[in-house]
């Protein structure tokens, strides 16, 4: 199992805990703009950006679907496949807003990942993102923003 | 079917010295039905969901164990820790499972709750 990846080094803690613990094959962690704070289980930087690039549009999506369905946004999001499973779920370091998703088989449980993942969120919570988040508010620059982060987490392309 | 599992649970519960039962899914350790946490304070930390999740969890595990062992399906699983005892039995696609003190009738528990599993529909 490898060992996490971060661009910003305060969830770097959590993250693996959520990794051991929940027994997730891989999982990224990220701003809901795109932006990737944390991975494991991916060797490559294009498919962080592609995993990156549709959560961050799943999200937008099924935000928008919870609203109209049920007032409020859906809060988390699994789907069960024949050999693996996606949990996805929104965390909050302060006011910042983070999507975590992972990817796990039948070596874990969606019951598992769910309440691993809620010592997550609390251990995030706990953090002093006022201080440790380095994160900006949305540029609006996705692509750049996605790509700075994945700088981050791979290095530099063609270095 | 969901009032099957109610009346299991009931049933279970209503036994001396069980804290909670419940049905879990074996695959997702969801709880599909639950009795009330005995002694659980108002507005407390609910651990039922932790324990039906790491029950179930733990359980599958076992059962490959046993497998692997060449010895079948387990049929009764026991955890005893320091203040109480897990009680798991397998019924295809749910686990039951029963939290219970250290004083309890294990024998009434373990007949009970595997009758329970042969007859869940």
């Amino acid at each position: 199992m490898t060992h996490p990846t971060v661009a910003e080094p305060w969830v770097a803690g959590p993250l693996r805990r959520l990794m051991d613990d929940a027994r997730l094959i891989s999982g990224v962690l990220l701003y809901p703009t795109g932006k990737a704070v944390g991975q494991f289980g991916f060797s490559s930087a294009a498919d962080v950006m592609s995993v990156c690039a549709l959560t961050s549009a799943i999200n937008a999506s099924a935000r928008e679907l919870g609203r109209q369905l049920d007032g409020k946004p859906f809060l988390e999001m699994h789907h069960a496949g024949v050999d693996r499973q996606v949990f996805m779920a929104r965390c909050a370091a302060g006011p910042h807003e983070l999507l975590f998703v992972g990817v796990f088989d039948r070596e874990s449980s969606f019951g598992v990942v769910e309440i691993y993942f809620e010592e997550f969120q609390k251990a995030i919570e706990k953090l002093s993102p006022a201080t440790e988040v380095r994160g900006k508010g949305p540029s609006g620059d996705f692509e750049g923003e996605l790509n700075r982060s994945l700088d981050a987490l791979f290095g530099p392309l063609g270095k | 079917m969901k009032g099957a599992f109610a009346e299991i649970v009931t049933t279970l519960s209503h036994l001396p010295g069980v804290v909670a039962a419940m049905i879990v899914g074996a695959s997702d350790g969801l709880i599909v039905e639950t009795s009330p946490m005995k002694g659980a304070a108002s507005g407390g930390a609910d651990s039922r969901k932790h324990t039906a999740a790491l029950a179930a969890y733990l359980y599958s595990k076992v059962t490959r164990a046993s497998d692997a062992a060449r010895l079948g399906t387990p049929a009764f699983m026991r955890l005893e820790a320091e203040r109480g005892q897990i009680c798991v039995v397998g019924a295809r696609d749910v686990v039951l499972v029963t939290i219970v003190t250290t004083d309890a009738n294990l024998g009434r528990v373990r007949l009970d709750m595997m009758k329970a599993a042969r007859d869940k529909p």
